[in-house]
């Protein structure tokens, strides 16, 4: 009798484990953002594919960890004033997002098509922590999952020092994209 | 029985809820940090000049770098007093050295440069990346870079019927450098002077060596303070030059900078006690003595641009 409490018990962690747990995971999520205030100039934009991404499932959890040092751009001196100047990328290594997709649900991976929810919770740059809101697309197609949110921020609500000198170049708010792709298993 | 099972159902069933309820970040968190991290270290000097020399950081990879730098006349005349005032301590003595180049990385490990300066000199170099220093699983304490420039004088000269190859010098440098904090970096410059023609002399060679060490110390985010003192160690007594008046080089060069980051150009500010514009010029054929009013006033400015296109923005 024992042995068949102690199967029961361990068949019953497994499966709410299973059931529980569903968790979707990627380690390419992009990120983009150009400061310029002219959006069709893109010496200053700048890309990361190294992000990663958590997804659970049953309590709609997101989690996303870019590490800074991922971002590149053309230009290798920006590059280096990105790191040395602005971000502190030495002393600031990641940018980090942890919060809930409201409006999202199970049922929505299961089927193609296109929804719009909204991400809250919080950002973490350069030292700072400051609570987010944005909307959200996701597209399902087979067996992908692409979450879309484009967001702007402001520099200074990071402490994100930008001097004078470059200040008229830049737009006041810096559009983000993020892109996030899941496989579906 | 039956009571026991439901009980430790809810026992694990609790288990798994207070697990569900993880941090999702904190798993993340914790997985990026447990992964070696190569570091490679970056920006040990703001540009690829130190002062003088040529420092180990190279242009980007895919950017051409631009470079106009100039070395105006010395600061103080003896003998003349108030027309070094008048002369702006050598800003305006009618006297200056140019030089301009042009610089391209094809690969982060290699970096190919052409040059002009003065009377119809002209210059062409390869930089090579050898190692770059780094922490994490591979741990490297120093960059290295080897630095070969080969001189060609295009100027009418004394005789034009020298032969051609008379007119080549060369300059191979090692470039050692140790980044040892967020602000202090040092450079340990030998370098070897090869010149093709020699005038005649005691001591006269073809081969000057040198030793250098060049040094930054970060003062903000966008200033930084430089020095560079150079030794020649051996071929600078009593030349003679082409009017065969015996000349005697003077073995140290000492330099001080200021760097300026402007966010699009690195302007360096310096006094330097050698007002050739040419490595070559500097190392083996300085003729200023150290004293205060022979230093010279200068600057190098550049600027690059990002000409491939190796980052994909939509």
């Amino acid at each position: 009798m024992k042995k068949i409490t102690l199967l029961v018990t361990l068949l019953f962690i497994i499966l709410s484990n299973i059931v529980v747990a569903q968790t979707y995971k990627t380690r390419d999520a992009n990120i983009f953002f150009n400061p310029n205030k002219d959006q069709s100039h893109k010496d200053y934009a700048s890309v990361s594919k190294e992000g990663t991404a958590v997804l659970k499932v049953e309590t709609n959890e997101v989690a996303l960890l870019v590490p800074m040092k991922t971002f590149h751009f053309n230009n290798a001196l920006l590059e280096e004033h990105f790191n040395e100047n602005y971000l502190h990328t030495n002393k600031f290594p990641n940018a980090t997002f942890k919060g809930k997709l409201i409006g999202f649900n199970k049922d929505q991976l299961a089927k193609d098509g296109t929804y719009t929810m909204s991400s809250e919770g919080q950002v973490s740059l350069h030292g700072v922590t400051q609570n987010f809101k944005a909307p959200v697309k996701l597209v399902v197609k087979g067996k992908s999952a692409t979450f879309t949110c484009n967001f702007k921020i402001r520099a200074d609500q990071y402490a994100i020092d930008i001097p004078a000198l470059v200040k008229p170049k830049l737009s006041d708010e810096t559009p983000i994209d993020a892109n996030i792709v899941f496989q579906l298993n | 029985m039956k009571k026991r099972i439901i009980f430790l159902m809810l026992v694990c069933s609790f288990f798994v809820r207070a697990n569900a309820q993880d941090d999702l970040l904190g798993d993340l968190v914790k997985e990026d940090a447990s992964k070696v991290k190569q570091n490679i270290t970056t920006a040990t000097f703001k540009s690829s000049r130190i002062i003088n020399f040529t420092s180990v950081e190279m242009t980007g990879k895919g950017n051409l770098q631009f470079m106009i730098s100039h070395r105006f006349g010395q600061m103080w005349k003896e003998g003349k007093g108030w027309s070094n005032v008048a002369q702006l301590f050598g800003l305006n003595s009618g006297f200056a050295n140019t030089y301009m180049s042009f610089d391209y990385s094809f690969t982060d490990w290699l970096n190919l440069g052409l040059a002009t300066t003065g009377n119809a000199q002209f210059e062409s170099w390869a930089k090579f990346k050898i190692l770059k220093q780094q922490t994490g699983q591979k741990n490297v304490p120093i960059s290295l870079a080897f630095y070969s420039l080969m001189h060609a004088d295009a100027s009418e000269g004394p005789s034009p019927d020298d032969l051609t190859w008379n007119r080549f010098s060369y300059l191979n440098q090692l470039l050692i450098a140790r980044k040892f904090s967020e602000s202090f970096s040092l450079q340990l410059i030998p370098s070897m002077v090869h010149y093709n023609y020699v005038p005649y002399g005691i001591n006269n060679t073809n081969n000057i060596f040198n030793i250098a060490i060049g040094g930054r110390m970060k003062l903000t985010s966008k200033t930084a303070i430089t020095f560079e003192y150079s030794r020649q160690l051996n071929g600078y007594k009593n030349l003679l030059d082409e009017s065969a008046s015996a000349v005697n080089y003077v073995p140290d060069v000492v330099s001080l900078g200021y760097d300026w980051d402007t966010g699009g150009h690195i302007f360096q500010f310096f006094l330097s006690s050698a007002s050739s514009a040419t490595n070559i010029g500097q190392l083996s054929a300085n003729q200023n003595d150290l004293k205060v009013g022979n230093f010279s006033l200068g600057f190098n400015l550049n600027r690059s641009y990002g000409i491939k296109k190796l980052v994909q923005v939509h």
